[in-house]
């Protein structure tokens, strides 16, 4: 699965090859101004995405997880180039976009299908008008448009008889994503960036739409960009994961090595925190507390410190890269990890889970 | 065992556009004081129009309902516009899975909650504030007082919910009905909401009714489960009956199709098809065309809701 399919090898678009990333991005930053505030002065911004950087393999799905507001949708806006980054830059199959590839040329092979399924569809169209949209205006003829749409609509699992004609409102949630799907499919894209595109589905459905993304990434040679806090659903769907806190990378790594044993303290957290499928065994205190801290003013060092137990004196001058503590293992943003961090942890090259979950228990006085 | 809410013979069609919509069909329920039910079901089986039904909030031009609901006493399809005006909010108040449709953009949160408590209670516009804070302090919002003076759009998802929370909770409701209010949020942020709306209940005596199709959820904050299908309840019992001795052929299937006993690139197992159209609803059992035990006696006519030991029923002539 985590193969690239054949299509790759054939798909007239590719430029570097499979060993080639299809996106790279270095340094990603967006800051958004605080209204009533001043706009240059610190404490003026919102650090939305604060230095991010990561490749998307081609053929590959990349995993994002992190709390409500730790940047992930910004990341998806500015890699569709909805929104303009303040610094970074963005490498579209060995092409700067926006410099080698031009922008219009990008967006046609980067689509997006996102969280709120209503919103994101006019409602004053048809089903059939909202698919043929993308296409007309990038010059399709009406007839073949609408072919693609019919053809589109059946493979997503919409019988096209008896939903083209009809209006969003008149579809449930699940069958609005389906739409939303196809929408995004109608320009031919390599990468789609999922924002939450299951959250709103009911779990027969879900599993449906999952089985169907397989089949799409198979059959159209996609790569995916999966984002969700459904750490059941990353955990089945992803090659790699990533894992966002507060506008920064906390860990990246293969999916079964970072749900087997994460690296990170808010890793593990964030993995404790799914709900238990057990009636006598539930949940009886949050894993973690408190939303994330405000990104106008971002914890200084480790982001995480304010609520992290392993958190030690150094945790709050320096801010952890990115690191593999051992070959092989996810790499994580956690001093504990680094040999002369100066945490009294950095010793120990990996962390047994239990350990961390145990003193992740949450204390008031954080 | 006294019922706060009770719903019986709840029927809703919609008859807006083409052939009539009937969203739900013949659904009873009852949610005992200070406990929680939670509707279960798939996209389109009517959970959010049986829950909107508690406040008689469909279009009235459009939409036919029939069948009785009495909250706390009250006959909500009896009940005056004004009468119906002064339970929303007091008696029954909602929250939703969007933040956004309860939130109003261009208001602070402040602004919105004492605005509804002034509306709707003779008090000061300080004693108004005050009790705006202290709700902001019950759902866990830190900061608050500055909080307070924040937009809807400034604001993570989790913390929209949390204030939507609060507005809901602003004319002390005796029912909270949450449709799906978790379902946009990331793990460690659903799993406080969960606790907190379970506190809530706890401390405020709230009954609440749950809309979910996350099976993980359900289990975490429900005391019994109703599985829809198609506008009507087909299984209905406490959280481990449902769990663990699943009866309904459609049950049975969303458990297996969970993500969470699969392997990464497994192909999930799927309850084939889709959900009926529901203007054109098969005859008799409506999971029949996807059922795997289906019999010519199935499609005579809709099972009814049998109820078993321990209050476990199920709508299912050969479960
Ligand atoms: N247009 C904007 N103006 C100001 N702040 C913004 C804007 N868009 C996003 N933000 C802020 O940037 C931060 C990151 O938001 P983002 O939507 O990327 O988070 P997210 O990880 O997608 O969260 P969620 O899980 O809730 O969708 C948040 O603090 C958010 O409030
Ligand atoms: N105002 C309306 N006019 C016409 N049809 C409607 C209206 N509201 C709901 N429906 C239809 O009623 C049925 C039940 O909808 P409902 O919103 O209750 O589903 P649900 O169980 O909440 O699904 P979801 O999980 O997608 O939210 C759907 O087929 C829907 O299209
Ligand atoms: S660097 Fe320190 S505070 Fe940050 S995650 Fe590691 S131990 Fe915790
Ligand atoms: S009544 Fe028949 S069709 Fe319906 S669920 Fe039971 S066995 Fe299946
Ligand atoms: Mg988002
Ligand atoms: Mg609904």
């Amino acid at each position: 699965m985590s193969t690239a399919p054949d299509t790759l090898a054939t798909d007239p678009r590719d430029r570097g090859g499979p060993a080639q990333s299809l996106l790279s991005i270095n340094g990603l930053v967006k800051h958004f101004p605080v209204k009533g505030s001043g706009f240059f002065g610190r404490g003026g911004v919102v650090r939305a995405v604060d230095g991010v950087s990561f490749d998307i393999r081609k053929g590959e799905t990349l995993g994002v997880v992190g709390e409500s507001g730790c940047g992930k949708s910004t990341t998806a806006r500015l890699l569709m180039h909805l929104i303009k980054p303040d610094h970074g830059e963005i490498i579209f199959d060995g092409e700067k976009v926006g410099i080698d590839l031009p922008l219009s040329e990008y967006r046609r092979q980067v689509q997006m299908v996102f969280q709120d399924s209503y919103a994101s569809l006019n409602p004053r169209l048809t089903i059939e008008d909202s698919i043929t949209f993308g296409p007309r205006i990038h010059g399709m003829a009406e007839t073949a448009a609408r072919a693609k749409a019919h053809d589109l609509l059946a493979r997503v699992g919409l019988d096209p008889s008896r939903f083209a004609g009809r209006y969003p409102h008149e579809l449930s949630g699940g069958q609005r994503q389906r739409v939303n799907i196809a929408r995004a499919l109608a320009l031919d894209p390599r990468l789609l960036i999922l924002d939450e595109a299951v959250s709103a589905l009911d779990k027969s459905v879900e599993a449906q739409v999952l089985n169907l993304l397989q089949d799409l990434k198979a059959d159209f040679g996609l790569t995916y960009m999966f984002i969700s806090h459904d750490l059941n659903v990353v955990r089945f769907m992803v090659d790699r994961v990533m894992v966002m806190y507060l506008g920064t990378v906390a860990e990246l790594g293969e999916g079964e090595a970072v749900f087997a044993s994460p690296s990170h303290p808010y890793t593990a957290a964030l993995l404790a925190s799914m709900p238990k499928m057990d009636p006598s065994e539930r949940t009886i205190e949050a894993p973690l507390t408190g939303d994330p801290p405000n990104p106008i003013n971002p914890p200084s060092g480790c982001r995480f410190h304010p609520r992290c137990k392993l958190a030690e004196p150094v945790c709050a001058t320096i801010q952890p890269s990115l690191t593999a503590s051992a070959p092989g293992t996810s790499q994580a943003a956690c001093l504990a990890l680094v040999p002369q961090s100066g945490h009294t942890l950095a010793a120990r090259l990996s962390l047994p889970v239990p350990d961390i979950e145990s003193m992740l228990m949450p204390e008031a006085s954080a | 065992m006294s019922n706060l809410v009770s719903i019986e013979g709840l029927t809703v069609t919609f008859t807006g556009r083409g052939k009539p919509v009937r969203a739900v069909d013949h659904v009873s329920l009852e949610v005992e004081k200070g406990s929680v039910l939670v509707l279960l079901g798939e996209s389109g089986s009517g959970k959010s129009v049986t829950l909107r039904s508690l406040l008689r909030l469909h279009p009235e031009k459009t939409s036919k309902v029939s069948g009785r609901i009495i909250v706390d006493g009250h006959d909500i399809m009896a009940l005056s516009k004004t009468g119906i005006g002064d339970v929303r909010g007091r008696t029954v108040s909602m929250i939703f899975q969007e933040p956004m449709l309860a939130l109003d953009p261009v208001y602070t949160l402040g602004q919105q909650i004492t605005e509804t408590i002034l509306r709707h209670e003779n008090v000061t516009p300080e004693q108004a504030h005050a009790r705006a804070l202290e709700l902001f302090e019950k759902v866990q919002i830190p900061s608050p007082e500055r909080r307070l003076n924040a937009y809807p759009h400034e604001m993570s998802g989790g913390m929209r919910q949390r204030a939507m929370i609060a507005l809901a909770l602003a004319c002390r409701p005796k029912v909270l009905l949450a449709d799906e209010p978790t379902t946009a949020l990331d793990a460690t942020v659903q799993i406080q909401i969960l606790l907190l709306l379970r506190a809530l209940q706890r401390e405020l005596g709230l009954s609440i009714v749950f809309v979910t199709h996350d099976i993980g959820v359900a289990v975490e904050i429900a005391d019994k489960i109703a599985v829809m299908y198609a506008g009507r309840i087909v299984e209905s019992g406490s959280v481990a009956d449902i769990l663990h001795t699943p009866r309904h052929p459609y049950t049975q299937g969303l458990l297996a199709s969970r993500v969470e006993r699969a392997k990464k690139g497994d192909r999930l197992k799927t309850i084939p098809g889709s959900p009926p159209d529901l203007t054109a609803l098969p005859p008799g059992c409506a999971f029949a065309p996807r059922c795997d035990k289906t019999t010519a006696a199935c499609r005579e006519q809709v099972p009814s809701l049998v109820t078993g030991a321990y209050d476990h029923a199920v709508a299912c002539i050969h479960a």
